[in-house]
């Protein structure tokens, strides 16, 4: 009966001590995140104002798109337009290859990750470097991203420490001090900016009256890949358009806070012209998907997301498994909700990561409706074909006992005869409740006869 | 190859229902009684430092004394004399890698978080993240309380590149501990002028 994510996260949760630090540190990012909220008082004005934003903007994002593209052009930069990842890897391509670009600096883009372009570059010759220091981590390993914010959480300073060590970016044996590792790879990747033929960046935000495209960091590696190569190339999902900067205010001022529970991150920058030195900006929007799901009438909110990761630090489950339990490569609640969107078929078994806490809409600086949408989901497994048979099962078994009365009083009134069950049998394997704890006592009265014996 | 028309026909043929856009002149944002104060304790906050400077004080003098053993300052401030190198005028912007100490102005400065606006004014903005130190002057009269402020204030120029710079560089992707000096300036130090 346990599902894909289920099984995943017992394995993650084998180290137990790894697994309480996750914990930990995710419940103090979140933490942080409250001490922000509630140090402004406009707070939840702020939230109501970006849903609404939000709500306008993507039911309108065909007029935001139009006039993006126009604004955009107008400053000079050539704008591309994917129908799905396929053409978007085409086009990455394509201008990689006219300008006979060898080695690519990227900063951070869950849209790359979406659109798997790193390993169609590399397949076509292309060196890509990720230079956001978690990526960049997870690069040099062969691993995805565990969380979209903090990419290299599953791993700690030791593992950071010997993979330097490995691919020759630290010289001191030993000295897995984060300060120290942090400065090894800033040489490296220095480096890296130095020799890239070309820079690329995913984008926060596009503006539409402007067509700036708004690039958050706090390492500055977003800037830094497009201040010194002479191509710069920004990717971003239809979804990132917002109409001016009146909304960018809103969004800019909740972002970091609801993200990492900082007041800002240490750069925003406006990206509107290539540099005079450089060979003129290229922006490519991507859809793969995205007009699909605006039709979704109970999913097509998923939209609004600003992918700022507080649903998956407040997120019980999350904390508790780690990103890697997730099938699809964006984990958590906004994850869940986004991988049934992509692929319900596929992504299935991570819809029972949810408590029904509602912890995750409680936090969204959009105020996406993440759990009730994790909840719509799951009555629609049938119709996917990926509801659990055994749990189909039970159900039935359940409205049957729960819908007639006489049988409950029956069957609650024998219930206790099953404590006589030697332990062995009623905890073994075959029982799924006595996975992970142990089985209840059922009293010898059922609630009905004891509400009457104090009634008396 | 999908056209645009192709791909925006699609998708407004699929938005089921319209929303309004929101009134956003009533949002009640956060203002100070103090607003430098404010950004000056931010800006610590941050892991950045802000210094009031006193009228009169020599500016390069006072950078001379924040950063003795500079040897690379690059510069295309007119008042900064001590410049050993100018991001208008070097050939590649990789020739600024290797900068000590950068500096560069600021327009305005934001309170709540403390943001510096700085317009690229020169022709490589590389200067802004390649240097180990980054110093920012900034005229003191010039802080807004928060972002809504701020928006409606930023200018671009034909350069067509602006960032709002608060604090150092920083990460905290090895292990989440916090460490200042990831890919762009180890540290950012905040002049406040006098008018």
């Amino acid at each position: 009966m346990s599902t894909q994510h289920s099984k995943a996260a017992k394995q993650f949760l084998k180290n137990q001590t790894y697994a309480h630090w996750h914990d930990a540190t995710f419940w103090a990012v979140r933490s942080k995140r409250d001490n922000m909220a509630y140090g402004l008082d406009e707070w939840e004005q702020l939230r109501e104002k970006a849903s609404a934003i939000k709500r306008h903007t993507i039911t309108h994002l065909d007029e935001y798109l139009d006039q993006f593209a126009t604004a955009a052009e107008k400053n000079g930069v050539e704008v591309h337009w994917a129908k799905d990842a396929q053409e978007f890897n085409e086009i990455v391509y394509g201008i990689l290859k006219s300008h006979n670009v060898k080695k690519m600096v990227k900063s951070k883009s869950m849209l790359t990750e979406e659109c798997e372009m790193n390993p169609y570059l590399e397949e076509r010759g292309i060196e890509v470097v990720e230079t956001d220091l978690g990526e960049r981590i997870i690069q040099l390993k062969g691993q995805k991203p565990s969380h979209i914010v903090m990419p290299a959480i599953h791993l700690n300073h030791d593992d950071v420490g010997e993979l330097f060590e490995e691919k020759g970016i630290s010289n001191e044996k030993g000295n897995h001090d984060p300060t120290y590792l942090t400065y090894r790879a800033r040489l490296s990747l220095r480096n890296e900016f130095l020799t890239a033929d070309a820079g690329m960046t995913g984008g926060n935000f596009g503006i539409a009256e402007t067509g700036d495209i708004v690039v958050c960091t706090n390492e500055g590696n977003a800037d830094m890949s497009t201040s010194c190569p002479k191509l710069h190339i920004a990717a971003i999902g239809l979804e990132k358009v917002i109409p001016n900067y009146e909304c960018l205010a809103v969004f800019q001022r909740m972002l970091c806070r609801a993200g990492t529970g900082q007041p800002t991150t240490t750069y925003t920058s406006h990206f509107r012209k290539a540099r005079p030195t450089a060979h003129h900006m290229h922006i490519i929007l991507v859809d793969n998907g995205r007009s699909d799901w605006i039709a979704n009438p109970e999913h097509w909110e998923s939209l609004k997301c600003i992918r700022c990761g507080s649903c998956m630090n407040t997120c019980p489950v999350y904390r508790r498994s780690g990103g890697y339990s997730y099938s699809y490569f964006i984990p958590g609640p906004i994850g869940i909700n986004l991988g049934m969107l992509r692929d319900p078929q596929k992504h299935s078994g991570n819809v029972s990561a949810c408590t029904l806490c509602l912890s995750c809409q409680t936090v969204c600086p959009v105020k996406l409706n993440l759990g009730d949408q994790i909840y719509q989901w799951r009555q629609q497994l049938d119709d996917f074909g990926t509801a659990n048979p055994q749990k189909k099962l039970m159900c039935r078994a359940m409205s049957m006992l729960y819908g007639s009365p006489g049988l409950y009083n029956f069957a609650t009134g024998l219930a206790h005869w099953a404590n006589y069950i030697p332990s062995p049998i009623m905890n073994c394997g075959l029982n799924p409740w006595a996975d992970g704890h142990k089985m209840m006592e059922f009293p010898k009265k059922p609630f009905h006869e004891l509400i009457k014996d104090i009634e008396h | 190859m999908a056209s645009k028309e192709d791909i925006l026909k699609k998708y407004r043929s699929n938005i089921r229902e319209q929303f309004d856009m929101p009134d956003l002149s009533d949002i009640q944002a956060v203002t100070y009684p103090n607003p430098l104060l404010q950004f000056m304790n931010m800006t610590k906050s941050v892991g950045g430092n802000a210094i009031e400077v006193e009228a009169g004080r020599d500016i390069n003098e006072l950078i001379r004394e924040l950063f003795p053993d500079a040897k690379e300052i690059a510069s295309n401030l007119p008042e900064i004399t001590i410049a050993t190198r100018n991001p208008d005028e070097v050939g590649r912007a990789r020739d600024l890698n290797g900068t000590d100490v950068g500096i560069i102005r600021g327009s305005f400065g934001v309170a709540e978080n403390a943001c510096v606006w700085i317009p690229q004014t020169m022709k490589e903005k590389a200067v802004c993240f390649i240097s180990e130190n980054l110093i920012i002057l900034l005229p003191k009269s010039q802080i807004v309380n928060n972002m809504h402020e701020a928006y409606l204030r930023i200018e671009f120029n034909d350069y067509g590149y602006g960032t709002f710079i608060s604090g150092p560089s920083k990460t905290a992707d090895i292990a989440q501990v916090l460490v200042m000096g990831a890919q762009a300036a180890r540290s950012a130090t905040v002049l406040l002028l006098p008018e």
